[in-house]
Order: structure tokens, then C-alpha cells, then sequence
């Protein structure tokens, strides 16, 4: 891959080379709902990312980690920090500057999309970028120096243990997400950046519960649970088994499956823009947001895109009813407000009543 | 292989985009018309267009006038310009002019404060050893709209320089050697989330407007939302044009726009009606009406009374006065946190609410009274009609009567029937925030310390900066350096963290007549705890005792859902093992230190205080006494809840020690909760209604107390 020079000083990266070390997204036994949520996001990363909730060992950060290897090809500015797309009016500000200095059409490359993590003890100058020291000391030049939002551009952006993350970096988040830019006003830098991220977050709910306006963010959720089947146990295990033995024969093993997959989102990324979404069903989605009374009208924009997603990936051209149903639960429950001591909607009875009349 | 769109999907809607909303709409169009009513602050749930309205204003706002060149685009005409081009003028220049779109500048939550007030420019000390003042956001911002996003968020240093230039319409900056001053009027515009928590009463009040936005309940606009975000929907700019037009003239109409004494009247009357605090409402109020006129000559072509009406007045009165009552809902959405904290406060001397009620309806009567003298005109009753049917650019006035009885509903005069309870707030609902020492947290200043371990690489160069002159030496140009540092230059950053607090209650569950009750009481008080926890960041653990242990029913959570699932069943019954849940409790903060060792830990002990099962085989009271010893060792804070009923001494004051007395205590004479909350250090209660409130009140005292 080239351009990865202009990274290679990050180690927050999950790089081709290290591809080998990650257990194969098709090797993952059950655990549907949370496969199908990575996926309709590769397919429409505008649906706006995806929160996992689940108890410890439920293969959420395995999952995410080796969605990275399905992930399609984006078409990026050689050199550029921010990975700007060169077909795109969103531009960072150097790219912009080498427009206006008459370069006719920026360089590009095909890039695989990224998984870039954020750690979560991660110091808020690492994340939103900072004055660079070597610059200042060297030169006196003022010079900015690019954070983990300025990797996660156009990128899957990752945080494992999301409800642990700091309360400021919780706000610089919620501000890039909000606005799909990165606006740095600190240490005399002012500096602005494209910034915009499919958001994967993992939590344990045990350990505390997220911010609402956080939680809003995330295009879906869906919640892992512990498989209870005893065969699909022993499978898990076997398989684990077998990759840590031998990784390399295990990944051969799957290489196919792997490759069938990826054709299969490449393919539905192809699709989606032709599927189409019938009046009858979005009156369907915003009636159902209504009877759950979700708070705002982020579900309706999602469910509607996560349901053309679903289409696509069935290689269908028309989303129904069905899709939305499908994809009901992963959109609606996170954004039902919590009323302690109150039993909540059951989305899929819900759904099944409002759509059913449909 | 095709390349995928990341560009596209996310587009911004423009401001006629935005279904509904006709409330938000107005007042954000209000405060373009009329920059003095001094901003707007919009409140409400997630996902409600909140911050896309906000933003899509900058489409609509009508140009403004501008000296060419000036960092903070004087406007000309203004009486206050900045020094450069006060220099200019007074030496007789002539200022060029030109005209520039306004903007909607950002102050972002990370912003640090340098970069808001401006401060030394580094380059131009570093490279040229100028002294050069960098203009920061505030500068920007003259003349233009100021976004804050999250404002409730804002760190409390931002929040006071931003009052400061609110207040005075100027940003002073004193730093860094650097005393300069400019022009920084701007128009304040506020979003926020109740959810998160609430907005110092001091910033609240500088909002001239304020809304409560919910999202749309009509499945027929929820649809229109989903289309109109759709990429392919086609934008029809024409919409904007003409609203951005009509601004423009509601804007030159302003000046020719007369208040009748009648209506100042009224405004004073709803004023003193509504207990708001100060005087700010009635001006806001005043001039609120008068940009509604305004923009009524403007867009709708039947009305050209240049009076202010009634129905002018009544319009915007709630936008005026929603975030000013002295009530603590404050009406329109009620919050989390609201609910949470009524509890806690309600306690002291519960207000009676039937009276002040009656008060209101009364005055809501009144109010009303004074519609139906001033004469309601032609274009009053039709354009409120036409803000009924959702839209400021819908056009179409609507038909007369059915919008009449609208108009009644949708006036203050219904709002003003609300109860006022005068409640107390207590510390607003922050978190307590202490200074970190862990390279954790929001770097909000430096300082100079002896050995750096943090530098505060923008401080330490602007320190560095006057000396370069004097430090210019053969061997730094050898080196190629562009600045030398001496050890004296150093500075290190400051930084901010807010942290929770980790109450950690330790119920006695060993068998006795109330157990049960008392187990619901503390149950139920963790999760009234837990909701305001949510605002708060607080977790809550909780460890039983009896029979031969102690057993921790909730890890640390801040979970409400994780707690009432923990909490359904809890068991009762059995001995009384006080030292062994002491010794749990001390063990659980222990390690919750290890983990964060700036973390708050509170300890809650709700026992009758009589341990009777031996840990290391001494007796119980002694063990139990050397227990709660260590819990002042370890500077933990306490506070006793005594559930015991028949105790001697009287409850709800610190008693005094009778263990002095003698080794043993004599008989149950003694007071044996009030002496383990002495040695704690700590707080004794008596409770003699074992309820959530007797649990929660005393919690929150300690809270309250300590932060």
C-alpha cells in the first residue's frame, strides 16, 4: 500500500500486515444481528455506526477488528492527512489550498477503508491533534499537528469500552460527529479538518451507562448476549482453537468465504443508491418512531437508510416493510427514553403491530 | 472496484429544509432581526434539528457592512470600533467599506482560552520578536452569530469569558503581556440537551429567547423530514432567498416599528406576573415585540400597522420568559435532572402548591382580560394562524375563526397558569471538578512548577519569546534552532477532569422488625440517586451484611437499569456481621482508588450500629469501632443512618462520644450508630421514617457539602 508512510507513525492502525493476526469475520459463530449491524454500515456508512453493548467475551472487539478486512476501497488524495476524497466538495484545507494554487486534479489512490481505534485513555490533544513541538521548536513555526479524528476521516472509527471514555473526549466526539468537521481552537493553533467517521463503539453495560446524547449518535445498536446453544459453543471453541494453533491455515481456510463476503458488500455498495423506498414505508418507520416515542427523528433517517442497506444486501431493489421490521430493534431501542421503574417498548412486537397494519 | 461516497450521504439541510419547528424558527429569526434582544437558547431532545437550524441560519442572514481589512470586521457605523480603526479615523482617514456575509462562527467545547479571547501571536514573537496580538474567536465573532453547541457542556472558564464579552460587548485581553481591547458584539446562539445537565441561571439568563423543542408527533411531517434529508432530494434554494430578503427589510423596518404604552404596559405587567428575575425580560420582551412587527410588515403583505399589538407581544412572551421564572421546571420539557433534584430540595419545608396556583389562574385571568382590551388587529389574528399551521414561510393566512380559538391556547395566557413553586436549586447539578494531576483531562491553563512533567508547549514558547533577542547566541544558529528555552521558560498545562462520586451503601440486612422496609427505603433511594447519577456522572454500589457475611449486591455502577435488576430480590434475615461488611465496603473503595485514585468515595451505613458476629474474635463493638477507625484513616467520607427506633438518645444531632465512659457499653444505653459515625468522621442521622427521603436527604446534604 502506498501512502502509508504518512501513517506509519501511528500505532492506533490496524495495518494490511497485520491483517494475518485477525480472526476472519466470517468465522464468527452466531452473533447475527451484531455481523448484520458492521455490515449494513460498510455498505452505507452514512447510517451512522454502531454500538455494541454485551457481557464480556462476547466476541464484540473480535468482531469490529476483523470487520476491517471487508471493508471496500476508498478513493483518496495521495498525501493527504486527512484521506480526503478527491471527487468530494469536503476538503481539509491543504487540499483546498493545492486546488487554489492551480493543480487541476489533486493525485489519488485506492486506500481500504480502516478500522482506527481510540483508546480510551487516550489525552484529548492526541484526538483532536495538537501544536507540533518539533516545528514550533525547530522552525517557530506554528504548525498543526494531526490527531486520531484526522486518521478517522472517511474511516471506521473504534472505541472499545465506550461508556469509560473521559467526559471532554466524549464532547470533542459529539462535536466532530455532529458536524462531520474537526474545528481545533487550542494552544494557538485554529484549524479545521473533515472528520467524518462511521463511529463503532463496545461497552459492558455493567459498567455504567452511556450519555444519552452519545448514545444518540450511534446509528444502530444491538446487544450480545452469551450463546446458550451447546453445539454453537463447542464450535467457538474448536475454532479458536484452530486459529491460534496455526493462524495462517485457519485464514486459507476461510480465505474464500472472506472474499465471497466482501464481493457481497461491494456489490450491495453498488446497488444501494437503486433500491428504492416506497411511501407507504417510510409512513410505516415514522408511525412505529411514533407509537415508541424515540426521542427526536434521528431513528426515521436511520431506519430508513439501514433499510435500503438491507435490500442491497440481498441483492433486492425495493425495501418493505420486512426490512424495516428487520431493522427496527438495531435502530429504535437505543433512542427509547428509559423511564426507571417502567417496563419498556418491546420493538419487535411493536413492529410487528404498527407494520403489520401497513 | 467503485469508490465509496463518504462526501455525499451527510449533507446539511438548508434552514426552509427543516420541517416544523415554527417555534425554534421564529426565535432564532427574531434574534437575526434584532441582534440587541442578545440570542437565543434552544433546549431539547436529541435528534430534533437542534444545531442543523442553528447552523442553516448563516443561508438566511442579510449581509452586513464591514471596514475592509479589519480583523474584527468593524462595522462602520458602529459607535464602537476597534483601536486600528479608531487610529484611522481620527487621523482623518477615510474607511474603506464592503459588504460580507455574516457568519455563524463556532466555539467548539474543546476551544482552550486562548484561542477565544486571542492572545500573544507565537510566530511573530518567535521568529521577528514582535509583540503581535492573535485574534482569537471572540474577535471573530463581532458582529456575527456565535455557536455554541452543547452549551450546558462549556467549561466554566469558557462560560466566564464568554459572559464577560457578552455582558459588555467587549473583549478585554490582559495576558501575556498583551493589554488590548475590541469590539465583540455578537448574537448567542445556545443548544443543549437537558439531559446532560443544566445551565449556570447566570448564562441562562443572558439568552435574550429561549424554546423547548420536541421532536414532530405527526407521521405525515416525519415522512417530510426523511424525504427532505434524502440525498436525492432536490434543494430549492428560492425559499431561503426570499426569507433572507425578508429579513433584510424586517431589519430597515425595525427603526419605523412604534410600541404603543399599552403594550409596555402588559409587558411590564407579564413581567412582575411571572416573578422573572431582574429586569432584563421586560427590555428583552419589549424588543422582542417589536422585531415580531417587524418581520410581520416584512413577510406578510395585509399588515402595515407599524404598532406593535398584543398578539405581537403575546407571541413572544414565551419565548422571553420560559428560562426567567423562578419556578424550577421552568416549564416546557421537564428533565431528568429536574426530577431528580425536586426530591432532595423538596424536603425543606415542602411548598404548598394549591395557593400560588390559584394565584396564577387568577393572574392568567388578568392577563387574558388585557387581550380582549387591547384590540386584537386584522394581521394579528390571520399571522397567528399562519404560525399554527407550522411554517414562517408557509405564506397562506389562515382562516379566521378556527385560528382565534388556536390563539388562545397557544398564548401565554394559558402558560401563565402554571404553579409557581419556589423551590431552591442546589449547586446546579455539577460535577464536582478537581485540578488533575494525571496528564488526564482538558488542558485549560498553565503554570510553573518546579519539575515539568506536562509542558504546555504554546505557554512555555510564549514565555520564551520576549528573551530571544538577548538569547541570540553563535551556537544556536549552529544548531539551526528558531528558539532557545531555558529551564526557566518551562510550563507546565493545567488540566481539568470532572469526576464522580462513588457512594457506596452499606445496608444491615440481618433480621429485625423493619428490615424489609428498610431494604425498599435504600433501594429505592439508590435508584432516585442512580437517575440523578445519570446528569451527574456518580456511580452507586451497595453491600449487604448479615447472617456470618457481608455480600456486594451492585458493583460500582452508574446503571440504573444494571441496579433495579441487582436490586429486585434482596434477602433479609439472620445476624448482624457489621464489621465484615465495614471491612467489605473499606476493601471495595480500595480498589475503586486503585483504579482512579481521584475518585469521591462516600460510605452510607444504615444499620442500628449493634454488630454481633466476631471477625478476628474480639468483640464485635470493638472490631466494628476499629473499622470505621480506618475509614477516617483513609480519609473516606461517612455518613450513619441509624435505623434503630428505640434508641435513648435524640437523633439528628452528632453525639457525643460515651465510649469513654467504659470498655463495655452498658446494656444498649449507648448510642452505638452515632459512636461509629464519630470515629468515621463522619455524619449521624436518626432515622425514624425509614423511607427513600430519609436516606436520600441526608446523601445529598453530604453531597452538597463536599463539593
Amino acid at each position: 500500500m502506498s501512502g502509508e508512510g504518512a501513517w506509519a507513525a501511528s500505532a492506533t492502525i490496524i495495518r494490511m500486515s497485520e491483517y494475518r493476526q485477525v480472526y476472519p469475520f466470517t468465522a464468527l459463530v452466531g452473533q447475527d444481528r451484531m455481523r448484520l449491524a458492521l455490515e449494513l454500515n460498510a455498505v452505507n456508512p452514512a447510517i451512522g455506526g454502531v454500538l455494541i453493548r454485551g457481557e464480556k467475551g462476547t466476541a464484540k472487539s473480535t468482531a469490529v477488528r476483523a470487520l476491517a478486512r471487508l471493508l471496500p476501497e476508498l478513493k483518496v488524495v495521495r498525501g493527504c492527512h486527512y484521506s480526503c476524497d478527491p471527487d468530494s466538495d469536503h476538503l481539509c484545507q491543504d487540499c483546498r489550498g493545492r486546488l487554489e494554487k492551480g493543480e487541476e486534479r489533486l493525485p489519488w489512490e485506492m486506500r481500504r477503508m480502516r478500522v482506527v481505534e481510540l483508546p480510551i485513555n487516550a489525552s484529548e490533544d492526541r484526538v483532536v491533534g495538537s501544536i507540533d513541538l518539533e516545528a514550533a521548536i525547530k522552525s517557530g513555526e506554528r504548525r498543526f499537528e494531526p490527531g486520531v479524528l484526522a486518521e478517522a476521516n472517511r474511516q471506521i472509527l473504534y472505541v472499545d469500552e465506550v461508556n469509560l471514555l473521559d467526559d471532554h473526549i466524549v464532547d470533542v466526539l459529539l462535536d466532530a460527529a455532529a458536524m462531520g468537521v474537526n474545528v481545533v481552537e487550542r494552544e494557538g493553533i485554529s484549524v479545521w479538518h473533515p472528520a467524518r467517521f462511521i463511529l463503532v463503539g463496545t461497552m459492558n453495560p455493567e459498567e455504567g451507562d452511556l450519555r444519552p446524547q452519545l448514545l444518540d449518535r450511534f446509528g444502530l445498536c444491538v446487544d450480545v448476549r452469551g450463546i446458550t446453544d451447546v453445539r454453537e459453543r463447542v464450535e467457538i471453541v474448536l475454532r479458536r482453537e484452530q486459529f491460534e494453533d496455526d493462524p495462517e491455515a485457519f485464514m486459507a481456510a476461510f480465505s474464500e468465504r472472506e472474499e465471497s463476503e466482501r464481493e457481497r458488500i461491494q456489490r450491495a455498495i453498488s446497488g444501494l443508491d437503486a433500491v428504492e423506498v416506497a411511501r407507504e414505508v417510510l409512513e410505516g418507520i415514522a408511525r412505529l418512531a411514533i407509537a415508541l416515542e424515540v426521542d427526536g427523528h434521528r431513528a426515521d433517517l436511520v431506519a430508513r437508510k439501514a433499510a435500503q442497506a438491507l435490500s442491497a444486501l440481498e441483492g433486492r431493489t425495493r425495501a418493505g416493510v420486512a426490512e424495516v421490521a428487520a431493522v427496527a430493534p438495531m435502530v429504535m431501542a437505543h433512542r427509547i427514553r428509559s423511564q426507571p421503574g417502567q417496563r419498556p417498548h418491546d420493538v419487535a412486537e411493536v413492529a410487528g403491530r404498527i407494520l403489520g397494519e401497513a | 472496484m467503485s469508490a465509496l461516497r463518504v462526501g455525499a450521504p451527510f449533507r446539511i439541510p438548508s434552514w426552509s429544509e427543516v420541517v416544523g419547528q415554527p417555534r425554534m424558527k421564529l426565535a432564532l429569526l427574531l434574534a437575526a432581526v434584532d441582534p440587541t434582544i442578545g440570542g437565543v437558547l434552544i433546549r431539547g431532545e436529541r435528534g430534533t434539528a437542534k444545531s442543523t437550524l442553528a447552523r442553516a441560519l448563516a443561508g438566511i442572514l442579510p449581509k452586513r457592512r464591514a471596514v475592509l481589512g479589519c480583523p474584527y470586521s468593524c462595522d462602520p457605523q458602529d459607535s464602537r470600533l476597534c483601536p486600528e480603526c479608531e487610529a484611522r479615523v481620527n487621523a482623518g482617514e477615510q474607511l474603506a467599506v464592503l459588504e460580507i456575509a455574516t457568519k455563524v462562527v463556532e466555539l467548539p467545547l474543546g476551544a482552550s482560552e486562548d484561542r477565544v479571547v486571542g492572545s500573544l501571536d507565537l510566530e511573530a514573537a518567535v521568529r521577528e520578536g514582535r509583540r503581535v496580538f492573535q485574534p482569537g474567536l471572540l474577535a471573530e465573532a463581532n458582529g456575527q452569530v456565535l455557536y455554541v453547541d452543547e452549551v450546558n457542556l462549556l467549561d466554566h472558564h469558557l462560560v466566564d469569558v464568554l459572559l464577560d464579552a457578552a455582558a459588555m460587548g467587549v473583549n478585554v485581553v490582559e495576558r501575556e503581556g498583551i493589554s488590548m481591547h475590541h469590539p465583540a458584539r455578537f448574537v448567542l446562539i445556545g443548544t443543549m440537551n437537558p439531559e446532560e445537565g443544566e445551565l449556570r441561571p447566570q448564562l441562562l439568563d443572558r439568552f435574550g429567547l429561549c424554546v423547548d423543542v420536541e421532536g414532530l408527533r405527526d407521521a405525515a411531517q416525519r415522512v417530510l423530514v426523511m424525504e427532505k434529508n434524502h440525498p436525492d432530494h432536490a434543494r430549492d434554494p428560492d425559499q431561503d432567498i426570499a426569507l433572507a430578503a425578508d429579513l433584510t427589510k424586517a431589519r430597515e423596518l425595525l427603526g419605523t416599528v412604534r410600541v404603543p404604552p399599552a403594550v409596555v404596559r402588559t409587558a411590564a405587567a407579564i413581567a412582575v406576573d411571572q416573578q422573572v428575575i431582574g429586569h432584563r425580560a421586560d427590555l428583552v420582551l419589549y424588543r422582542a415585540a417589536r422585531a415580531r412587527r417587524a418581520l410581520r410588515l416584512a413577510q406578510d403583505g395585509a399588515a402595515t400597522d407599524p404598532d406593535v399589538s398584543l398578539q405581537d407581544l403575546l407571541e413572544v412572551s414565551d419565548l422571553v420568559l420560559v428560562h426567567r421564572r423562578r419556578s424550577l421546571g421552568s416549564g416546557g420539557i421537564p428533565t431528568q435532572a429536574g426530577e431528580a433534584q425536586a426530591p432532595q430540595e423538596g424536603a425543606e419545608g415542602s411548598p404548598s402548591t394549591a395557593s400560588p396556583a390559584d394565584d396564577a389562574a387568577e393572574a392568567g385571568d388578568g392577563a387574558t382580560g388585557d387581550q380582549e382590551d387591547g384590540p386584537p388587529t386584522e394581521g394579528a389574528t390571520s399571522s397567528a394562524g399562519q404560525d399554527q399551521e407550522g411554517g414562517m414561510s408557509s405564506g397562506s393566512p389562515g382562516p379566521g375563526s378556527p385560528a382565534e380559538v388556536e390563539v388562545a391556547d397557544a398564548t401565554p395566557a394559558g402558560r401563565i397558569q402554571l404553579p409557581r413553586e419556589r423551590l431552591r436549586r442546589h449547586g446546579s447539578g455539577r460535577r464536582s471538578q478537581t485540578a488533575s494531576r494525571d496528564r488526564r483531562g482538558r488542558y485549560v491553563g498553565a503554570t510553573v512548577v518546579e519539575k515539568t512533567t506536562d509542558l504546555a508547549l504554546d505557554a512555555t514558547l510564549r514565555a520564551a519569546a520576549p528573551h530571544q533577542l538577548s538569547r541570540s547566541s553563535p551556537e544556536a544558529d549552529r544548531d539551526r534552532l528558531a528558539i532557545r528555552l531555558e529551564r526557566r521558560d518551562l510550563r507546565q498545562k493545567i488540566r481539568q477532569r470532572r469526576i464522580g462520586n462513588l457512594i457506596v451503601f452499606l445496608v444491615d440486612a440481618s433480621a429485625s422488625m423493619d428490615a424489609e422496609q428498610r431494604m425498599d427505603a435504600t433501594r429505592s433511594a439508590i435508584l432516585a440517586l442512580l437517575k440523578d447519577a445519570y446528569v451527574r456522572r456518580d456511580r452507586v454500589a451497595m453491600i449487604s451484611f448479615s447472617g456470618r457475611a457481608a455480600r456486594t449486591v451492585l458493583r460500582p455502577t452508574a446503571s440504573v437499569d444494571l441496579a433495579e435488576r441487582q436490586l429486585s430480590r434482596l434477602a433479609v434475615g439472620g445476624t448482624t456481621p457489621l464489621t465484615q461488611g465495614l471491612v467489605a465496603s473499606l476493601d471495595l473503595i480500595r480498589s475503586e482508588r486503585m483504579r482512579d485514585p481521584e475518585v469521591l468515595p462516600l460510605l452510607v451505613l444504615i444499620s442500628d450500629g449493634r454488630g454481633n458476629i466476631s471477625m478476628r474474635g474480639e468483640e464485635p463493638l470493638v472490631e466494628a469501632q476499629q473499622a470505621a477507625a480506618a475509614v477516617r484513616r483513609e480519609q473516606i467520607r461517612a455518613l450513619v443512618i441509624d435505623s434503630a427506633r428505640d434508641h435513648l438518645s435524640p437523633p439528628g444531632q452528632p453525639q457525643p462520644s460515651t465510649a469513654a465512659n467504659g470498655p463495655r457499653f452498658a446494656g444498649y444505653a449507648f448510642n452505638a450508630c452515632a459512636d461509629l459515625a464519630e470515629r468515621m468522621g463522619g455524619q449521624y442521622f436518626g432515622l425514624f421514617d425509614v423511607s427513600e427521603q430519609g436516606i436520600l436527604r441526608p446523601v445529598a446534604e453530604a453531597l452538597r457539602r463536599s463539593s
